[in-house]
Protein backbone atom coordinates (compact mmCIF):
# COMPACT_ATOMS: atom_id res chain seq x y z
CA UNK A 1 0.00 0.00 0.00
CA UNK A 2 0.95 3.56 -0.58
CA UNK A 3 2.67 4.79 2.59
CA UNK A 4 1.79 8.43 2.01
CA UNK A 5 -1.89 7.57 1.66
CA UNK A 6 -1.72 5.65 4.98
CA UNK A 7 -0.22 8.65 6.71
CA UNK A 8 -2.89 10.99 5.37
CA UNK A 9 -5.71 8.58 6.27
CA UNK A 10 -4.39 8.01 9.80
CA UNK A 11 -4.07 11.74 10.40
CA UNK A 12 -7.42 12.66 8.86
CA UNK A 13 -9.32 9.92 10.69
CA UNK A 14 -7.91 10.98 14.06
CA UNK A 15 -8.19 14.74 13.63
CA UNK A 16 -11.62 14.55 11.97
CA UNK A 17 -13.23 12.37 14.65
CA UNK A 18 -11.54 14.39 17.41
CA UNK A 19 -12.86 17.67 15.98
CA UNK A 20 -16.37 16.23 15.77
CA UNK A 21 -16.19 14.77 19.30
CA UNK A 22 -14.98 18.10 20.65
CA UNK A 23 -17.92 20.00 19.13
CA UNK A 24 -20.34 17.44 20.51
CA UNK A 25 -18.76 17.72 23.97
CA UNK A 26 -19.04 21.51 23.89
CA UNK A 27 -22.78 21.19 23.32
CA UNK A 28 -23.31 18.24 25.65
CA UNK A 29 -20.58 18.19 28.33
CA UNK A 30 -21.27 14.72 29.76
CA UNK A 31 -18.39 12.61 31.15
CA UNK A 32 -19.15 9.67 28.85
CA UNK A 33 -18.95 12.02 25.86
CA UNK A 34 -15.38 13.15 26.67
CA UNK A 35 -13.38 13.37 23.39
CA UNK A 36 -10.63 11.26 24.95
CA UNK A 37 -13.12 8.41 25.39
CA UNK A 38 -15.33 8.79 22.30
CA UNK A 39 -12.53 9.36 19.75
CA UNK A 40 -10.43 6.23 20.48
CA UNK A 41 -13.57 4.08 20.82
CA UNK A 42 -14.83 5.18 17.38
CA UNK A 43 -11.39 4.73 15.79
CA UNK A 44 -11.00 1.23 17.29
CA UNK A 45 -14.46 0.30 15.95
CA UNK A 46 -13.61 1.64 12.48
CA UNK A 47 -10.23 -0.16 12.41
CA UNK A 48 -11.59 -3.51 13.58
CA UNK A 49 -14.56 -3.30 11.19
CA UNK A 50 -12.34 -2.50 8.19
CA UNK A 51 -9.60 -4.95 9.27
CA UNK A 52 -6.87 -2.29 9.41
CA UNK A 53 -4.10 -3.12 11.91
CA UNK A 54 -2.96 -0.76 14.66
CA UNK A 55 0.51 -0.62 13.08
CA UNK A 56 -0.94 0.62 9.77
CA UNK A 57 -3.06 3.23 11.54
CA UNK A 58 -0.20 4.35 13.78
CA UNK A 59 2.07 4.78 10.75
CA UNK A 60 0.21 8.04 10.17
CA UNK A 61 -1.18 8.76 13.62
CA UNK A 62 2.27 8.62 15.29
CA UNK A 63 2.85 12.12 13.92
CA UNK A 64 0.14 13.33 16.27
CA UNK A 65 1.78 11.58 19.25
CA UNK A 66 5.00 13.44 18.42
CA UNK A 67 3.30 16.68 19.54
CA UNK A 68 3.06 15.34 23.10
CA UNK A 69 6.67 16.42 23.81
CA UNK A 70 6.23 20.02 22.56
CA UNK A 71 2.88 20.23 24.40
CA UNK A 72 4.52 19.15 27.66
CA UNK A 73 7.16 21.85 27.23
CA UNK A 74 4.34 24.38 26.66
CA UNK A 75 3.36 23.88 30.34
CA UNK A 76 6.29 26.24 31.07
CA UNK A 77 4.03 29.15 29.99
CA UNK A 78 1.22 28.78 32.59
CA UNK A 79 3.95 27.84 35.08
CA UNK A 80 5.68 31.19 34.45
CA UNK A 81 2.44 33.19 34.48
CA UNK A 82 1.27 31.72 37.81
CA UNK A 83 4.60 31.39 39.54
CA UNK A 84 3.76 33.82 42.35
CA UNK A 85 0.62 31.92 43.35
CA UNK A 86 2.52 28.66 43.13
CA UNK A 87 5.26 29.88 45.44
CA UNK A 88 2.62 30.94 47.94
CA UNK A 89 1.13 27.43 47.96
CA UNK A 90 4.34 25.43 47.55
CA UNK A 91 4.01 23.65 50.92
CA UNK A 92 0.53 22.20 50.38
CA UNK A 93 1.25 21.28 46.77
CA UNK A 94 4.46 19.41 47.65
CA UNK A 95 3.09 17.58 50.70
CA UNK A 96 -0.15 16.49 49.08
CA UNK A 97 1.49 15.40 45.81
CA UNK A 98 4.03 13.31 47.73
CA UNK A 99 1.27 11.67 49.79
CA UNK A 100 -0.76 10.96 46.66
CA UNK A 101 2.20 9.58 44.70
CA UNK A 102 3.27 7.12 47.42
CA UNK A 103 -0.33 5.93 47.77
CA UNK A 104 -0.66 5.64 43.98
CA UNK A 105 2.24 3.20 43.79
CA UNK A 106 1.37 1.22 46.94
CA UNK A 107 -2.37 0.94 46.26
CA UNK A 108 -1.76 -0.14 42.65
CA UNK A 109 0.62 -2.88 43.80
CA UNK A 110 -1.57 -4.07 46.69
CA UNK A 111 -4.87 -4.00 44.81
CA UNK A 112 -3.25 -5.86 41.89
CA UNK A 113 -1.96 -8.52 44.28
CA UNK A 114 -5.39 -8.76 45.91
CA UNK A 115 -6.96 -9.24 42.45
CA UNK A 116 -4.44 -12.07 41.76
CA UNK A 117 -2.96 -10.29 38.75
CA UNK A 118 0.42 -11.71 37.75
CA UNK A 119 3.52 -9.85 38.87
CA UNK A 120 4.44 -8.37 35.47
CA UNK A 121 0.93 -6.86 35.22
CA UNK A 122 1.11 -5.63 38.81
CA UNK A 123 4.53 -4.03 38.28
CA UNK A 124 3.35 -2.40 35.04
CA UNK A 125 0.42 -0.90 36.96
CA UNK A 126 2.61 0.77 39.61
CA UNK A 127 3.62 3.96 37.68
CA UNK A 128 0.19 4.35 35.98
CA UNK A 129 -0.73 7.71 37.51
CA UNK A 130 2.15 9.74 36.02
CA UNK A 131 2.74 11.14 32.54
CA UNK A 132 3.34 8.53 29.79
CA UNK A 133 7.04 9.02 28.86
CA UNK A 134 8.22 8.98 32.49
CA UNK A 135 5.82 6.19 33.43
CA UNK A 136 7.31 3.99 30.70
CA UNK A 137 10.76 4.85 31.99
CA UNK A 138 9.83 3.89 35.57
CA UNK A 139 8.14 0.70 34.37
CA UNK A 140 11.34 -0.44 32.69
CA UNK A 141 13.46 0.33 35.76
CA UNK A 142 11.23 -1.67 38.15
CA UNK A 143 10.80 -4.61 35.76
CA UNK A 144 7.39 -3.93 34.21
CA UNK A 145 6.38 -3.89 30.54
CA UNK A 146 6.60 -0.26 29.29
CA UNK A 147 4.01 -0.76 26.52
CA UNK A 148 1.46 -2.16 28.94
CA UNK A 149 2.19 0.71 31.33
CA UNK A 150 1.38 3.17 28.51
CA UNK A 151 -2.05 1.56 28.15
CA UNK A 152 -2.67 1.75 31.92
CA UNK A 153 -1.57 5.40 31.97
CA UNK A 154 -4.13 6.26 29.29
CA UNK A 155 -6.83 4.24 31.11
CA UNK A 156 -6.02 6.12 34.32
CA UNK A 157 -6.22 9.45 32.50
CA UNK A 158 -9.61 8.75 30.95
CA UNK A 159 -11.14 7.18 34.08
CA UNK A 160 -9.57 9.84 36.32
CA UNK A 161 -11.07 12.75 34.41
CA UNK A 162 -14.43 10.94 34.41
CA UNK A 163 -14.58 10.18 38.16
CA UNK A 164 -12.70 13.27 39.41
CA UNK A 165 -15.75 15.59 39.57
CA UNK A 166 -17.76 12.97 41.49
CA UNK A 167 -14.90 12.39 43.97
CA UNK A 168 -14.67 16.16 44.55
CA UNK A 169 -18.41 16.31 45.28
CA UNK A 170 -18.60 13.29 47.58
CA UNK A 171 -15.51 14.19 49.63
CA UNK A 172 -16.23 17.93 49.55
CA UNK A 173 -12.87 18.82 48.00
CA UNK A 174 -13.09 22.51 47.14
CA UNK A 175 -10.79 25.30 46.05
CA UNK A 176 -8.50 25.72 43.06
CA UNK A 177 -5.44 24.37 44.89
CA UNK A 178 -7.00 21.12 46.10
CA UNK A 179 -8.71 20.49 42.75
CA UNK A 180 -5.52 21.08 40.80
CA UNK A 181 -3.52 18.80 43.07
CA UNK A 182 -6.21 16.11 42.83
CA UNK A 183 -6.20 16.03 39.02
CA UNK A 184 -2.48 16.45 38.44
CA UNK A 185 -1.43 13.81 40.97
CA UNK A 186 -4.01 11.21 39.99
CA UNK A 187 -4.45 11.64 36.24
CA UNK A 188 -1.38 13.43 34.74
CA UNK A 189 -1.90 15.44 31.52
CA UNK A 190 -5.42 14.23 30.87
CA UNK A 191 -6.48 15.25 34.36
CA UNK A 192 -4.69 18.56 33.85
CA UNK A 193 -6.74 19.40 30.79
CA UNK A 194 -9.85 18.56 32.86
CA UNK A 195 -8.58 20.84 35.64
CA UNK A 196 -8.25 23.69 33.10
CA UNK A 197 -12.05 23.33 32.60
CA UNK A 198 -12.53 24.47 36.22
CA UNK A 199 -10.11 27.43 36.21
CA UNK A 200 -6.74 28.41 34.82
CA UNK A 201 -5.29 28.35 38.35
CA UNK A 202 -6.55 24.79 38.90
CA UNK A 203 -5.00 23.80 35.58
CA UNK A 204 -1.64 25.31 36.44
CA UNK A 205 -1.58 23.73 39.91
CA UNK A 206 -2.47 20.49 38.19
CA UNK A 207 0.41 20.77 35.72
CA UNK A 208 2.85 21.46 38.56
CA UNK A 209 1.45 18.51 40.51
CA UNK A 210 1.85 16.33 37.44
CA UNK A 211 5.52 17.30 37.09
CA UNK A 212 6.28 16.88 40.81
CA UNK A 213 4.48 13.51 40.89
CA UNK A 214 6.42 12.30 37.84
CA UNK A 215 9.81 13.28 39.25
CA UNK A 216 9.01 11.95 42.71
CA UNK A 217 7.79 8.61 41.31
CA UNK A 218 10.87 8.38 39.10
CA UNK A 219 13.08 8.81 42.18
CA UNK A 220 11.24 6.58 44.66
CA UNK A 221 9.59 3.75 42.66
CA UNK A 222 12.52 1.31 43.10
CA UNK A 223 12.45 1.94 46.87
CA UNK A 224 8.68 1.46 47.08
CA UNK A 225 8.96 -1.77 45.10
CA UNK A 226 11.67 -3.01 47.47
CA UNK A 227 9.32 -2.29 50.39
CA UNK A 228 6.51 -4.14 48.70
CA UNK A 229 8.32 -7.36 47.84
CA UNK B 1 -4.60 35.32 9.56
CA UNK B 2 -1.45 36.90 11.01
CA UNK B 3 -2.25 35.15 14.31
CA UNK B 4 -2.52 31.82 12.53
CA UNK B 5 0.90 32.19 10.93
CA UNK B 6 2.37 33.36 14.23
CA UNK B 7 0.80 30.44 16.12
CA UNK B 8 2.01 27.90 13.57
CA UNK B 9 5.55 29.26 13.67
CA UNK B 10 5.52 29.16 17.48
CA UNK B 11 4.30 25.55 17.49
CA UNK B 12 7.12 24.72 15.05
CA UNK B 13 9.51 26.38 17.50
CA UNK B 14 8.23 24.18 20.32
CA UNK B 15 8.72 21.11 18.10
CA UNK B 16 12.33 22.04 17.33
CA UNK B 17 12.98 22.72 21.00
CA UNK B 18 11.45 19.35 21.91
CA UNK B 19 13.78 17.55 19.47
CA UNK B 20 16.78 19.40 20.87
CA UNK B 21 15.80 18.65 24.47
CA UNK B 22 15.37 14.93 23.69
CA UNK B 23 18.92 14.92 22.34
CA UNK B 24 20.21 16.77 25.38
CA UNK B 25 18.40 14.34 27.72
CA UNK B 26 20.05 11.40 25.98
CA UNK B 27 23.44 13.08 26.16
CA UNK B 28 23.11 14.02 29.86
CA UNK B 29 21.82 10.53 30.70
CA UNK B 30 20.25 11.60 34.02
CA UNK B 31 17.11 9.55 33.43
CA UNK B 32 15.08 12.75 33.07
CA UNK B 33 12.99 12.94 29.86
CA UNK B 34 13.57 15.76 27.37
CA UNK B 35 10.11 17.24 27.88
CA UNK B 36 10.76 17.86 31.59
CA UNK B 37 14.16 19.41 30.78
CA UNK B 38 12.34 21.56 28.21
CA UNK B 39 9.91 22.92 30.82
CA UNK B 40 12.82 23.89 33.06
CA UNK B 41 14.80 25.52 30.22
CA UNK B 42 11.83 27.53 28.86
CA UNK B 43 10.85 28.59 32.39
CA UNK B 44 14.37 29.85 33.14
CA UNK B 45 14.55 31.69 29.79
CA UNK B 46 11.21 33.39 30.58
CA UNK B 47 12.23 34.31 34.14
CA UNK B 48 15.54 35.81 32.96
CA UNK B 49 13.63 37.75 30.22
CA UNK B 50 15.81 36.22 27.49
CA UNK B 51 12.61 34.78 26.02
CA UNK B 52 9.57 37.07 25.84
CA UNK B 53 6.15 35.67 26.72
CA UNK B 54 4.53 37.09 23.58
CA UNK B 55 6.97 35.15 21.37
CA UNK B 56 5.62 31.78 22.52
CA UNK B 57 2.27 32.35 24.25
CA UNK B 58 -0.01 31.80 21.25
CA UNK B 59 1.64 28.52 20.25
CA UNK B 60 1.73 27.29 23.85
CA UNK B 61 -1.98 28.04 24.33
CA UNK B 62 -2.84 26.15 21.18
CA UNK B 63 -0.75 23.11 22.17
CA UNK B 64 -2.32 23.01 25.64
CA UNK B 65 -5.87 23.47 24.31
CA UNK B 66 -5.49 20.45 22.00
CA UNK B 67 -3.57 18.31 24.50
CA UNK B 68 -6.17 15.53 24.44
CA UNK B 69 -5.71 15.03 20.68
CA UNK B 70 -2.07 14.05 21.19
CA UNK B 71 -3.03 11.17 23.52
CA UNK B 72 -5.47 9.58 21.08
CA UNK B 73 -3.12 7.40 18.97
CA UNK B 74 -1.68 5.92 22.20
CA UNK B 75 -5.21 5.31 23.52
CA UNK B 76 -6.12 3.49 20.28
CA UNK B 77 -3.08 1.28 21.02
CA UNK B 78 -5.25 -0.46 23.61
CA UNK B 79 -6.54 -2.63 20.76
CA UNK B 80 -3.20 -4.47 20.72
CA UNK B 81 -3.98 -5.71 24.23
CA UNK B 82 -7.53 -6.96 23.73
CA UNK B 83 -6.63 -10.63 24.53
CA UNK B 84 -5.03 -9.57 27.83
CA UNK B 85 -7.94 -7.29 28.65
CA UNK B 86 -10.42 -10.06 27.92
CA UNK B 87 -8.74 -12.24 30.54
CA UNK B 88 -7.90 -9.66 33.24
CA UNK B 89 -9.81 -6.56 32.12
CA UNK B 90 -12.26 -6.34 35.01
CA UNK B 91 -9.56 -6.84 37.63
CA UNK B 92 -7.38 -4.19 35.96
CA UNK B 93 -10.33 -1.78 35.78
CA UNK B 94 -10.96 -2.37 39.49
CA UNK B 95 -7.32 -1.62 40.39
CA UNK B 96 -7.21 1.53 38.25
CA UNK B 97 -10.53 2.95 39.50
CA UNK B 98 -10.00 2.26 43.22
CA UNK B 99 -6.36 3.26 43.27
CA UNK B 100 -7.26 6.48 41.43
CA UNK B 101 -9.97 7.26 44.00
CA UNK B 102 -7.44 6.66 46.82
CA UNK B 103 -4.94 9.05 45.16
CA UNK B 104 -7.58 11.72 44.54
CA UNK B 105 -9.00 11.64 48.07
CA UNK B 106 -5.61 11.56 49.81
CA UNK B 107 -3.99 14.33 47.73
CA UNK B 108 -7.12 16.49 47.52
CA UNK B 109 -7.94 16.30 51.24
CA UNK B 110 -4.29 16.88 52.26
CA UNK B 111 -4.13 20.02 50.10
CA UNK B 112 -7.50 21.24 51.38
CA UNK B 113 -6.50 20.61 55.01
CA UNK B 114 -3.19 22.50 54.76
CA UNK B 115 -4.83 25.41 52.88
CA UNK B 116 -7.54 25.84 55.51
CA UNK B 117 -4.98 25.76 58.37
CA UNK B 118 -2.84 28.33 56.60
CA UNK B 119 -5.87 30.63 56.16
CA UNK B 120 -6.67 30.43 59.85
CA UNK B 121 -3.11 31.39 60.79
CA UNK B 122 -2.97 34.39 58.46
CA UNK B 123 -6.36 36.15 58.54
Amino acid sequence: MNILLNVILGLMLTIGIYAGAKRLYRRLPKVYLSPLLITPVLIVIILTQTGVSYETYNGGAQWISKLLGPATIAFAVPLYKNFRTLKKHAAEIMLSVLTGSVLAMLSSAYLAKWMHLNSSLATSLVPRSITTPIAMNVSEVIGGVPNMTAVFVIMTGILGSMIGPAVMRIFRIRGDIARGVLFGTSAHGTGTSKAFEFSSLSGTISSISMIVAALFTLGTAPLIMALFY
Amino acid sequence: MINMIKGTLQVAGFMLLSLGMDRMAKWLDWGIPGSILGIVVVFILLETKILRLEWIELGANWLLAELLLFFIPAAVGIMKYFPMLEADGLQILFVVVFSTIIVMVSSGLTAGFISSRKERKTP
